[in-house]
Formats: C-alpha cells, sequence, structure tokens
C-alpha cells in the first residue's frame, strides 16, 4: 500500500468512525404525523398536527420576554414570487416550497441552503392566482407536493431529486394544483384548483410508495350522485368549481379526514348552475381509507360571491351546554364562524365575525337566512365581505387550554357583477367580477372567539387588510402579521402587542412555525421570497 | 380559487412589454431574422363597433377589472385611461395582453384566446380613452394658465415647475374627464387620493405637523409636511395622529372661482396631455 491509499484509508476509517457516533437520520412515520407537535424540534404537517390548532407547546418565548425577540438569520429565494408555505422541520432542516413550485432544504441553524429543486412548468398555465404553494408533506423520507401543473411529486428529503411524479388532471384545461399535500398512514391526499376555469374539483388520495391513486371524491357531485339535482340538468356539474387549496385535518378516532370546498364555477353568474351546487362551499368529512363521504355541510349553498370555503378546518373537543361535543370550528370566507358536530355535521354555533350584509344569521335548519339584493347583477351590488372574504387562506389557529380561536378578519366590501358567459375549454369562466367602491374603507383585525358562544373576546385592529396566519404557544403568545409588513407577538389572552418587527413584505397565506433547535426555540416566518428566523438572543 | 389577485389581469409595466416586442435582448444576428409577422391590431375591425365595444367591455369586467377598476381607472393594476391616453398604441396594448408582462402579476393570454377577444377588449379600452380625454378645451386656455399660476401652482406640479404637496398634473388632460376635474375642483374633500389623504401629527410637545399622508402602519407614519418635508414618525412618539377628511386643498367652490374661470382652468388642465413624465 502506497503512503497515500494508507492516509486515504486512514480517513475512511476515521469517517467511519466518526459517522458512527452521530445519531440515525430518524424516519418520518405515521405515528409521528399523529403524535402532532409532541416532539418539538418538529412540524410534521401544514398546521402542526391533524387538529389544525397551528398551537405549539413551546413556552421558552413568553409574554414577558418576547421584546427581546431577534432575527437570527434570513434566507431569500433569489426567485421571483412571495411564500404561502408552512416549511416543514425535521431534525435541523427546513423543507419549504415557494413560486413555480421551487423547494429548498435549509439548514435551520444557519438559514444555508441544502439542495434546491426545480420544476420544468409550461408556459401557459392557466391559473387565477399565481403560480404558488401552500408547502410539503412528509413521510418516511419522502417529501410530497403538489404543483401547479397539476402532478403529485414526491422527493427524496436527502436530496430533492424526483422519486415519483404523476398527473392528477389536465393542467391544459385549466386544472392547477397548490394545497400542501396531507398524509394519513400510507396515503397522501391533495385536491384540485382551477374554479375560474370551469374545473370539476376532486379531493384525491395516492399511495404514498408508487403514486397510485388510491381513492377520488368529486367536490361537484354528479347526476347519479347524492346532491346531484341541486346543478342543473346538462353538463354544469362539469364545470361547477369547487377547487381544493389549503389543506384539511383529520381526526383519527372516526377515521375522517375534514377539507374545505371552494366556489362554484362560474363564480357570479348564477343563472348558470340553479340548485345549491353540492358540495361547493362546504365541508366534507370523508373517510381517510376509501374517501367515501361521511356527511358534509354547506356553509354558502348557491354561493354567488367566490366564497370559496377552503379554509383549514380546526378540530378541538370542547363542553357546550354542560355537554362533551367533538367539534370542528371553521371560520368562513362568507364572514360567519361556524362550531360543528364533527361526527354529524350539525351546526352548534354559527355567529358573524365580521360585518355580514348578504345573511345577519343561520336558520335552525342550518341555512343563512338571506338578506334581499346581494345577488350579483350587470350593474353591480354592493356587499360585505368582498370576494377575499371575511377570512380566506390564512390559517386560524386555537388554544385548547384558553379555549380561544383565534383568526385574521377582514372587514371589506365590494360591487359584485354578473354577466352571462358560456363556458369554453381552457378560458377564465368566472361570469363576472368585482370592484371596491370607492369610499370603502377596509382593514383587518386580529380576533379571538370564544367557539362555545361565537362572541367575540378582543381583537387588535390593523391599518390595512391582512392575509396573516396565526400562530399560538403554550406560553400564552399569539403570532399574527398585518397587511403592512409586520410581524408581531400578541398576549394571546388579552390582544395586547408585545412585539413587532418589521419583515419588508406583509406575510400572505403563510403563518409562523415554532420549533426547538440547540435548546432554543425559534419563530420562523416566510414573507415575500424571505423566510426569517427569530429566536431569543443568546445569554 | 381565486383569492384577492385575479389572472389575466394587469397591465403592468407597459414598457417592459415594449421592449419584448421590440426584439430587445433577443440575441437575434439581424441578416436571420423573420419580416415580424403582423400585429392584429393594426387592423382591428372592432375599433368603434358598438356590438364589440360592449362584448370587450364584458370581457374587461371579468378578467381585468379586478386589477384594473371598473372604470379602468386602475386599483391594484395601472391606470388603463392613463396608459391609453398617455400615448399607448393599439398593437402596444394587444401585445401586452397576449404576452403578459413576466416578472409581474400581469400573466400571458392562453394560447388558446382567440385575438378577437383581445381586439375587443382593446376596443373598448380605446373607446375609454376616445370618451373622456379628448373633450375639447372649452374657456380661456391663457386666463385658466394664468389663475393656475396664482391659485394651484404653490401645490401642484406641471411638468416640472410647482409644488409637490398636491398631485402632480402634467398629464391630468389625458387622465381625466372634465366632469371629474370639475368635482375634483370644488369638492376636493370628496374623495382624497392615496398619497394624498391629509394628516395632522401631535407631537408629545404638542406641535401639531400637517401633511399629506404617504404611508403608514400600526406602529409609525410617513407624511409630507405642508412645507414639503417627507420624514417618517413612530407613533410611540406622538401625542396623537389625526386622520382627517378634509382634504389640504381650498374648496373652489363658485365664490372662489366661478363658472367661468372654472371652464378656463379646466380648459387649460385639458391641454395637459403629457408627453413629459410625470410622478406617479
Amino acid at each position: 500500500m502506497r503512503p497515500s491509499n494508507v492516509i486515504a484509508a486512514m480517513i475512511l476509517v476515521g469517517s467511519a468512525g466518526l459517522a458512527a457516533q452521530l445519531p440515525e437520520a430518524r424516519l418520518v412515520t405515521p405515528q409521528d404525523l399523529m403524535d402532532g407537535l409532541k416532539d418539538p424540534t418538529r412540524w410534521l404537517t401544514y398546521s402542526g398536527d391533524y387538529s389544525g390548532h397551528r398551537h405549539s407547546p413551546l413556552a421558552q418565548i413568553t409574554p414577558e420576554n418576547v421584546g427581546r425577540l431577534t432575527p437570527q438569520w434570513t434566507f431569500q429565494t433569489r426567485t421571483l414570487g412571495s411564500f404561502q408555505a408552512t416549511p416543514i422541520v425535521v431534525d435541523g432542516v427546513l423543507y419549504v416550497t415557494g413560486f413555480n413550485n421551487n423547494a429548498w432544504a435549509i439548514d435551520a441553524r444557519s438559514g444555508r441552503q441544502i439542495w434546491r429543486y426545480r420544476r420544468t412548468l409550461p408556459e401557459d398555465l392557466k391559473i387565477c392566482c399565481g403560480p404558488v404553494n401552500r408547502g410539503f408533506g412528509v413521510l418516511g423520507d419522502r417529501l410530497f407536493m403538489a404543483t401547479i401543473d397539476a402532478h403529485l411529486v414526491a422527493l427524496d428529503m436527502k436530496t430533492g431529486g424526483v422519486l415519483f411524479d404523476v398527473e392528477l388532471a389536465d393542467a391544459k384545461a385549466g386544472y392547477s394544483a397548490t394545497v400542501a399535500p396531507l398524509v394519513v398512514k400510507d396515503k397522501v391526499i391533495v385536491g384540485i384548483a382551477g374554479a375560474e376555469y370551469g374545473i370539476r374539483g376532486f379531493i384525491d388520495a395516492y399511495d404514498a410508495q408508487t403514486g397510485k391513486r388510491a381513492w377520488r371524491f368529486y367536490t361537484v357531485a354528479g347526476p347519479d350522485d347524492p346532491g346531484g339535482r341541486t346543478w342543473p340538468t346538462g353538463d354544469a356539474y362539469l364545470h361547477g368549481g369547487g377547487s381544493i387549496w389549503v389543506t384539511g385535518t383529520y381526526d383519527p378516532q372516526q377515521n375522517l379526514v375534514f377539507f374545505g370546498t371552494g366556489n362554484p364555477g362560474p363564480d357570479y353568474y348564477s343563472n348558470a348552475r340553479e340548485g345549491d351546487n353540492l358540495y361547493t362551499t362546504s365541508l366534507v368529512a370523508l373517510d381517510a381509507d376509501t374517501g367515501a363521504r361521511r356527511w358534509h355541510y354547506q356553509f354558502t349553498p348557491h354561493d354567488v360571491h367566490d366564497w370559496d370555503s377552503t379554509q383549514v378546518p380546526v378540530l378541538a373537543d370542547l363542553t357546550i351546554n354542560g355537554q362533551p361535543r367533538k367539534v370542528v370550528m371553521f371560520a368562513n370566507r362568507n364572514g360567519f364562524f361556524y362550531t360543528i358536530d364533527r361526527e354529524t355535521g350539525k351546526v352548534i354555533v354559527a355567529k358573524p365575525f365580521v360585518e355580514t350584509t348578504w345573511a345577519n344569521q343561520i336558520g335552525p335548519d342550518g341555512r343563512p337566512i338571506l338578506s334581499p339584493g346581494h345577488l350579483p347583477d350587470e350593474e353591480g351590488t354592493k356587499t360585505c365581505p368582498d370576494l377575499g372574504g371575511g377570512t380566506n387562506f390564512m390559517s386560524p389557529s386555537y388554544d385548547p387550554t384558553s379555549r380561544l380561536f383565534f383568526v385574521t378578519a377582514r372587514e371589506t366590501c365590494a360591487t359584485y357583477y354578473a354577466f352571462d358567459q358560456k363556458f369554453k375549454p381552457g378560458e377564465e369562466y368566472t361570469g363576472g367580477g368585482t370592484q371596491r367602491p370607492r369610499d370603502q374603507k377596509n382593514f383587518g383585525a386580529l380576533r379571538a372567539i370564544d367557539p362555545v358562544t361565537g362572541d367575540r373576546k378582543w381583537e387588535f385592529r390593523y391599518t390595512s387588510v391582512s392575509s396573516s396566519g396565526v400562530l399560538t404557544t403554550a406560553s400564552g403568545l399569539a403570532f399574527a402579521g398585518d397587511g403592512d409588513g409586520n410581524i408581531m407577538a400578541f398576549d394571546s389572552r388579552t390582544g395586547k402587542n408585545l412585539w413587532h418587527y418589521q419583515l419588508g413584505f406583509p406575510m400572505s397565506a403563510t403563518a409562523g412555525t415554532t420549533y426547538m433547535l440547540d435548546g432554543r426555540q425559534y419563530l420562523l416566518v416566510p414573507s415575500g421570497s424571505v423566510l426569517t428566523a427569530f429566536a431569543l438572543p443568546e445569554r | 380559487m381565486r383569492i384577492v389577485v385575479r389572472g389575466f389581469v394587469c397591465f403592468a409595466i407597459l414598457a417592459a412589454g415594449n421592449a419584448r416586442a421590440a426584439g430587445v435582448g433577443t440575441g437575434q444576428a439581424a441578416g436571420a431574422q423573420k419580416p415580424p409577422a403582423e400585429n392584429p391590431a393594426a387592423h382591428n375591425p372592432h375599433l368603434g363597433n358598438r356590438e364589440s365595444i360592449n362584448a370587450g367591455m364584458m370581457l374587461y369586467r371579468i378578467r381585468c377589472a379586478d386589477c384594473h377598476g371598473l372604470d379602468a381607472a386602475g386599483y391594484r393594476g395601472p391606470d388603463l385611461t392613463a396608459v391609453v391616453a398617455g400615448g399607448a398604441t393599439d398593437e402596444r396594448l394587444y401585445d401586452t395582453i397576449r404576452k403578459g408582462v413576466p416578472g409581474t402579476d400581469m400573466p400571458p393570454s392562453s394560447k388558446e384566446t382567440p385575438d378577437d377577444d383581445i381586439l375587443q377588449i382593446v376596443a373598448y379600452l380605446r373607446n375609454l380613452g376616445t370618451v373622456a380625454p379628448p373633450e375639447r378645451p372649452v374657456g380661456n386656455v391663457t386666463n385658466g394658465e394664468r389663475l393656475f399660476a396664482s391659485e394651484c401652482q404653490s401645490c401642484h406640479r406641471i411638468a416640472g415647475k410647482g409644488g409637490r404637496l398636491g398631485p402632480d398634473l402634467t398629464r391630468i388632460g389625458a387622465a381625466r374627464s372634465r366632469a371629474a376635474l370639475v368635482r375634483e375642483i370644488r369638492t376636493p374633500s370628496a374623495w382624497m387620493a392615496p398619497g394624498y389623504e391629509t394628516v395632522t401629527l401631535v407631537t408629545k410637545r404638542g406641535q401639531r405637523i400637517r401633511g399629506t399622508k404617504k404611508n403608514d402602519d400600526v406602529f409609525s407614519i410617513q407624511i409630507m409636511d405642508t412645507r414639503e418635508r417627507i420624514q417618517g414618525y413612530l407613533k410611540a412618539d406622538l401625542q396623537d395622529v389625526i386622520y382627517e377628511n378634509v382634504s389640504l386643498m381650498p374648496t373652489f367652490g363658485p365664490e372662489r372661482l366661478n363658472e367661468r374661470d372654472l371652464d378656463d382652468v379646466i380648459g387649460y388642465l385639458s391641454t395637459l396631455r403629457g408627453t413629459e413624465t410625470a410622478a406617479r
């Protein structure tokens, strides 16, 4: 053996010896996903856990010391477009998706890139709202991303290499996907978007190993399906919308997944689709193994204001009127907050959390009692809230200790117009439009709601409309952003503002996540094309 | 799936679209270039056709109005009445709608979008442009210019001359109808453009600073004060921030500006159609 070979062999032996002392990389198991945030070094699902609480048990950062929170690093994507994703955190590494389905693995200690995934996308994508993405799902050593050209890709967590790439639907026909997958047991559950292009929406489950489709639930009932008569005869259901673009939640006890569904198509022109238009603008409870519908509740029958019900369904166990109830809480784009029995789909509480001129209350049958004069037409009708809704895709949060539900509320109004529009494949199919009245002073607020009564406990008003999600922690903090680029911390019991930092770009559809690393609690905030990591100063 | 921002919408950065149309940066050898195909807007059969304009209005409202406003005066996207009246050719409008503007919210049209759809939208926009701005100046333009110099110029700038507290009016004749000009002169507080809303800051020492609000959030406010000083303040350092619903622009009612003088001022403003760059 020549001297150089001896040295090489020594290095190899030494490396192997060193590697043996390091912990094995852990796979993410279905049980880990069930456990949610019990392991505080990880953040494994869109909302942190299956319940959709976006509530961390971490308590190093407190109302007393949050004022000392300081940036530790920033990560810039060096691409156009903004984050709408929640990063996944696994053992010191962040996995995050961005504009045009770019994706990165990032060192959670330093903000330095480890790998990057780039996707070649068709040039003429038919998308209403930008090539955005809301994040990865994870299982084993695989990451799952729905793509704007309507595919589902599985990536190798260690390299970003593609493991499978399957088509969900035809992107040329206006189908697209932005949702962060929900991984349940061995299945990856995703939904399709494109209601502004006359698609027929669905929720799909795919085998996490093979990428083979396990089931599909159409969010627009066909003529022979239950609910099929809520559409006119003919092919209206084939263009009926019902997009899925925000991640659902999962109840292991009932083995049910809950998803909010999007608006019917065309958005505004109601004559094209007389009837309730099931299962659009609804909450659907589906068997996680088969996709069979257990129950549904339609928030806005025959929606004509583009009020997708694609918000996060938040699961909790509450005591209401002395009785223990398993509920799902839902702050809807239509401006109402709902507490619903998640075993039956029956409404327990429904109350506006913003100004709602189109309806003041929900009747005993669960249907909104409509106010006259809010059907869009060619001349325009003014309705509150606007098409952006009382809230939207920004995640709410629920603190199971204080039993408060936190939501970013939008106080807005719009003039809605509707026109007859014929469906043309691949063409935008909305049948109308909206405009903000010039004298309209919109604003946003962070609001805390008691889900037992629907009453507001406190609010913090912003000077602008915000699209920021909310994160709460066990130490009694709520983190949220305004529409002006500030990330703020609040006392979650009182709404008192305790800290803020100007990010330079507002959080839009993003929310904070938090994790422990090397004994320090980090707050991670995506805004614009930047991730900013905050922590308390090291002593 | 629409959230707030819409597809097939904004006309952002028309200049960028122009650069692309002109082949800037294509890197092709001059001799290898094919003769460019004629722009469909060069012979737009829909111009001036009432039915086409109505169809274009519907397409515009559905596809463009979310960003550009139902009156095309701009919402999130640019003011298209000003773009059209400011000299954008039909070919340029067509190119921007067809190709979009990379790196902005303005996406390209799908390949399946018929030329007719775009040409109808162009006809609609062109019709807007011919209804509002090209009104024949009425009144005595010379007297209007004199009145402007004495009553308005300390706050309004034209072609680099004048004050900066109020909006730059270099292109106002192209951007506003006569009715809008009358409204904004007679009742300036009825609607204050963003960036020109009146605010008074009260310092902890009781000093009052009045100006126009340029920006603000929960924690800070940025203004131009009446001495044209731009400055930001932390709200925590102030005793009070008073958002006023009265414009800093005086109300020019008939007692201050009679009908004839109003005609003269508007006559003068209508001539300001502006090739020189106005501050936006």
